[in-house]
């Protein structure tokens, strides 16, 4: 992926970032006090037990959600004086659920997303360019297939060729892998290595700690009360926090560049 | 299942034939039976009636096809937003209040009576037109439809009451006006007029209410303006069906349906759904009314009889021959 002028990378800053459930004043609290900076091609992981809010403050970052208080900076302006065209050629947002009214063929799904940040562009190559990424996303053979026809993890990969093709260098994944087998999540973790050799930008909030150890640089863990650590990977990504994060026992195993988590699944009566 | 879209030409082909069928049949055929008519039965009844007919159908068609898109739902239909039971209570308020020979006076009253309920759901939906784009993959357009269905509900209640006051000579037409009738429209141009318009209003950036359709918020997320679009089109809905209602009164199922029979035929995006959904409803109603003034002449039916009639058997037949 080359970017052209319109689609230049930008940093993603996070000042004292504030995020209520729901974006209203009253909700329950979920970040309280959250400050970083993505940098050009970082990839960021977002952890955190059910409800902590990963999915909110993706939102935010897509500017769906106003934030309770703090701010979210993007390149040189605040997110909240971006144009939603202008912001479309910058982040693309692709959300955990989808709901498929109407027939629609997949490598549609794929173009409105080409089309609507590159209105001009010739209608066969919006198609080709939608078919490409389907294959990209190993989902070439179902082009043509209706998208409410396709199992879980098919209509995924529809849904992140639609996010990749988008073309907005600064992607916001929402359990990106939450349908993917392994030789899909491995896929993933690939694209996403091109994307950042190439200067974008992503953040993915998942649940399985060793995928989250493989796909990222960076890493945010959110607890559900209010706090959240973040920084490099090696920082974030201990047994100890990750544990007391979601109230489980965790081991960690040091293997060189990688590391290995183990949940201890069943419960033992002390 | 793959899904491949006919030929487009072939699609206009086959539309502008139907078209043309329709309106020949409709012309030609009189509760005296079949024929070319007199030349002041074919200006002054026949012609009219077809064409009012064509209208209303168009803009129904027209009106569910939109409602569809911008709920995410396909069970939308242009009665659902109150505009139809809003214009009963005018057209029905007419009849019962005006003396007889007032010339348009249920017309003038539906249309009375559409204006203000449609400005009535607005005004109470408008904020949750332009909210619920975050935080769920609920349709963000729930507010809007149970408005609609609210002030619908009033509206029905109001007309139970005109219907309970009313003596037993008026009771017939008011009765007729509420089963959908196109006996007496001589006005044809309004529902064309209105159908026109609303498709106008909504042509330059059609192909966003399929991206809304898709997702509301994710349709923002890649810079549609969803909450004016989604007015627009809510807007165009309503002047559609105003006019249809005020010209040939309540008639279910062709705004229901004609857009998903246009969508078996694999014209779904909306630049096609929409025209080709208005041609079929066109078609269609002109059809129904045909039968409906000729099958059991000279009594003439109202045409939602036929309307449904036809028309439920046809759709369940077409939806189930493709799931089978």
């Amino acid at each position: 992926m080359t970017w052209d002028a319109e689609h230049l990378p930008q940093s993603l800053h996070l000042d004292r970032l504030a995020l209520r459930a729901g974006g209203t004043g009253h909700g329950r609290l979920l970040v309280s006090e959250l400050t970083l900076h993505a940098a050009l091609g970082e990839r960021w992981v977002l952890l955190g037990p059910n409800g902590a809010g990963k999915s909110t403050l993706l939102m935010a970052i897509a500017g769906l959600v106003a934030p309770d208080a703090g701010s979210i900076v993007l390149g040189e302006r605040p997110l909240a004086q971006w144009r939603s065209e202008a912001l479309a050629r910058r982040r693309a947002w692709c959300p955990q659920f989808w709901l498929d009214p109407f027939p629609v063929s997949a490598w549609e799904t794929v173009a409105c997303a080409v089309l609507a940040t590159d209105p001009q562009r010739d209608a066969a190559e919006v198609e080709q360019l939608a078919r490409s990424w389907l294959e990209r996303l190993d989902a070439g053979l179902l082009a043509d297939h209706d998208v409410r026809t396709l199992s879980g993890g098919e209509r995924q990969r529809v849904a992140l060729a639609t996010a990749f093709a988008q073309g907005a260098p600064l992607l916001l994944l929402d359990e990106p892998s939450s349908h993917l087998d392994w030789a899909h999540q491995r896929l993933l973790s690939r694209l996403l290595r091109q994307w950042s050799a190439d200067h974008g930008t992503a953040l993915v909030a998942v649940h399985d700690l060793n995928l989250a150890w493989a796909l990222a640089t960076h890493a945010i863990l959110l607890d559900g009360k209010g706090g959240a650590v973040c920084g490099p990977r090696e920082r974030v990504l201990t047994a100890s926090a990750i544990g007391d994060a979601y109230g489980v026992p965790v081991t960690l195993t040091d293997d060189g560049d990688a590391r290995w988590f183990r949940v201890d699944m069943v419960e033992r009566d002390e | 299942m793959t899904l491949k879209p006919p030929p487009l030409l072939l699609a206009v082909l086959v539309a502008i034939g139907g078209m043309l069928l329709a309106l020949a049949l409709g012309l030609l055929s009189g509760s005296s039976g079949w024929g070319w008519p007199t030349h002041d039965i074919f200006w002054l009844i026949r012609l009219p009636r077809v064409l009012a007919a064509f209208g209303t159908g168009a803009a129904l068609a027209l009106a569910g096809a939109l409602i569809q898109l911008v709920t995410r739902n396909p069970l939308g239909d242009p009665h659902v937003l109150g505009v139809t039971s809003g214009a009963s209570v005018g057209a029905l308020s007419a009849i019962l209040l005006l003396p007889a020979g007032v010339p348009f006076g249920p017309e003038i009253g539906a249309v009375l009576g559409a204006l203000l309920s449609m400005t009535l759901v607005f005004s109470l939906a408008w904020r949750s037109m332009g909210r619920g784009l975050a935080l769920s993959a609920q349709p963000g357009t729930v507010v809007v439809l149970l408005v609609g269905v609210m002030v619908g509900a009033a509206s029905g209640a109001v007309v139970s009451f005109i219907l309970a006051v009313a003596d037993d000579f008026k009771l017939r037409n008011l009765v007729f006006w509420l089963l959908g009738d196109l006996n007496g429209a001589t006005l044809w141009w309004p529902a064309w007029g209105a159908a026109a318009l609303s498709l106008a209003l909504v042509w330059p950036r059609a192909h966003e209410l399929d991206w809304i359709a898709r997702g509301d918020a994710w349709a923002w997320t890649i810079g549609v303006s969803v909450a004016r679009r989604r007015r627009i089109a809510i807007l165009a809905a309503c002047l559609a069906t105003g006019a249809a209602v005020a010209t040939a009164g309540s008639i279910g199922f062709v705004g229901l349906v004609a857009p998903h029979v246009v969508r078996l035929t694999g014209l779904r995006a909306a630049r096609q759904l929409l025209p080709f959904s208005a041609l079929l409803g066109g078609v269609f109603l002109v059809l129904a009314d045909t039968v409906a003034r000729t099958v059991v002449a000279p009594t003439q039916l109202p045409v939602g009889v036929i309307s449904a009639a036809v028309g439920v058997p046809v759709f369940l037949m077409l939806l189930l021959r493709r799931r089978a």
